[in-house]
């Protein structure tokens, strides 16, 4: 048996359905809103320069609190979660386990397809908000660089995340909401927290990639204080791989059971 | 001849609730009926097979290989699966083309050669470009034998395939199992309908509440049906008459008259017999007769005569 070729079939196959289904086109809308918000800034700008703050400086604001810190986890929880959870849910998992295939390339097949999913419909909204709001400066190679920074920041956030909610899933029918509680609970608190707590959050080495440092001023009293690039990244890095590892060894060893058996 | 499936003390159990259990079986090729009411562990006994689930006690093989999650098995193996579950978004020829990719097909060519047979094998060629949620319920049933087909399997499983069957593609898909079976492949075919097994086989598993009961011919289990009572309901305009009649009857263990609604329960071990004598009568002496059925004739009732309930 070829597993390139099977690989292929399932990568294939999950992206273009992946990439088709109602959760992705509602995904992409929401988000191109950050792009329609950016484009009616960039028009005011133009129109009365003074009155407003920069789109290039919105631009850093909207990266770190839309996407950074709703929608790639959200997306990633909705994502990652559903490599395993819609084919249980589904009962369609049958179909996958009794082919000449491997559990944990079928795992791996359709995950490497979601985060393809999950990468352009981010990417497409932050590439599309960085142009806007760098549309002076595109001729700066500085503002090129930062875009990099961004897609790469945007790409581990959303295979450390979607990696672990995948291995929730592969062992837990309600990741779903450990996932929701991860994300609007703990991510959202224990980043504020003083000293090495942050670190216990994902969010904090991807904020710590981001060319923008949070303002200093705010009503929280503790703020991000990041981690060197290097670390950050390769913290990201292997806490994906580790997650990602363990979700295919428990859906490679575990028994799902689908309803109605008798 | 060596054994396609063993079973040696296979049991399941999904928390406290009884899937299967002290199951001791082995199965040669052909094809083999697994006959059983609702709920007795025929789905349990196939998935388990079938690698599907995992044994709580217990092992079972396929060509003297485990089975649970063992991928190297499962181009010998198809399963059609009691689920009606599907990719809904998928038109029938991208699921079944999916299907044959992951079968390993040596080229896309290939996959979709694969993929037009098993779909013309079930009558599906001209509604292969619909969407599966547009398909008819049979529709669906025939594109999940085609998926379990796609790749010319040895051995098939096949659970309640003539669920949701019209009775033409019945007699089809029949005639299609027992071809299978004259090419040398092996067949193991659930249903909770005695009818359907007996037009498929004569070789029978028998599961209640998760247990084998009996195996072997189909003739012995029609006979282990023969040899206990019967219950027959009669509602007619006479019943009184009827009742009279009937008591003095050999074949007849015991009458029951339901005034109220004129209904007679005859409990007879010899039903065929009864039958051709009600016929008969009925029609010598101009008895209306407004219904006539066997609460028995359903497969638990039979099951439940069988174990002495």
């Amino acid at each position: 048996m070829n597993e390139k070729k099977t690989a292929w079939a399932l990568l294939t196959t999950f992206f273009r359905f992946g990439w088709k289904n109602k959760r992705s086109r509602i995904f992409l809308l929401f988000s191109l809103i950050p792009v329609l918000l950016l484009l009616l800034v960039k028009i005011m700008q133009t129109a009365r320069p003074a009155s407003f703050t920069s789109a290039a400086d919105l631009f850093s604001n909207i990266m770190l609190i839309f996407y950074f810190q709703l929608l790639i986890p959200v997306l990633a929880l909705f994502f990652g979660s559903s490599v395993i959870n819609d084919e249980i849910d589904n009962k369609t998992l049958v179909y996958l386990t009794v082919r000449p295939v491997p559990r944990w390339l079928v795992f791996t097949g359709k995950y490497v397809a979601y985060l393809l999913v999950m990468g352009l419909i981010t990417f497409l909204g932050l590439v599309l908000s960085f142009l806007i709001a760098n549309f002076d400066l595109l001729a700066s190679a500085e503002s090129w660089r930062q875009l990099l920074t961004y897609l790469a920041a945007a790409l581990l956030a959303i295979t450390a995340y979607s990696g672990l909610f995948a291995l929730l899933a592969s062992f837990m029918r309600k990741s779903i909401l450990i996932g929701l509680f991860f994300v609007f609970g703990w991510e959202s608190i224990v980043q504020y927290f003083p000293g090495t707590t942050q670190k216990f959050t994902i969010i904090h080495f991807v904020k710590s990639l981001l060319p923008y440092a949070p303002q200093k001023s705010g009503f929280l009293i503790f703020q991000l204080e990041p981690s060197p690039v290097f670390s950050s990244v390769l913290v990201l890095m292997l806490f994906s791989l580790i997650t990602l590892i363990a979700a295919a060894i428990v859906f490679q060893k575990k028994e799902y059971i689908l309803s109605d058996s008798n | 001849m060596s054994a396609v499936i063993q079973a040696e003390k296979l049991c399941k159990w999904y928390g406290n609730i009884l899937g299967v259990s002290d199951i001791n079986l082995e199965i040669q090729p052909g094809i083999k009926g697994l006959l059983g009411p609702n709920g007795a562990g025929k789905s349990t006994f196939l998935k388990l097979a079938a690698g599907q689930l995992k044994p709580s006690i217990g092992w079972v093989r396929i060509f003297g290989e485990k089975t649970f999650a063992n991928h190297r098995i499962y181009s010998r193996i198809g399963f059609c699966p009691e689920h009606d579950s599907f990719y809904p978004d998928m038109t029938g020829w991208q699921f079944i083309f999916f299907m044959a990719r992951l079968h390993g097909a040596a080229s896309p060519r290939r996959a979709g050669e694969m993929t037009e047979k098993a779909l013309a094998t079930v009558g599906l060629t001209d509604k292969k470009d619909f969407l599966i949620k547009t398909y008819s319920f049979g529709m669906r049933q025939r594109l999940r034998l085609s998926s379990s087909l796609v790749h010319e399997p040895e051995l098939l499983f096949l659970d309640e395939p003539l669920r949701g069957i019209d009775p033409l593609w019945r007699i089809k898909i029949i005639r299609l199992i027992k071809e299978y079976e004259k090419a040398g492949k092996t067949i193991i075919v659930s249903s909770h309908v005695l009818s359907e097994i007996e037009a498929m086989t004569s070789d029978i598993i028998l599961i209640h509440q998760g247990r084998v009961f009996a195996q072997g011919n189909i003739h012995y289990i029609r006979g282990l049906i023969d040899a206990h009572p019967h219950q027959i309901s009669i509602r007619s305009n006479r019943p009184r008459q009827l009742a009279e009649k009937l008591v003095r009857l050999e074949n007849v263990l015991s009458v029951e008259l339901d005034e109220a609604t004129a209904t007679l329960i005859i409990k007879t071990n010899q039903r065929d017999q009864l039958f051709d004598f009600l016929t008969r009568f009925l029609a010598e002496n101009d008895i209306e007769v407004d219904e006539i059925t066997s609460p028995d004739d359903n497969l638990q009732a039979v099951f439940d005569y069988l174990i002495g309930r």
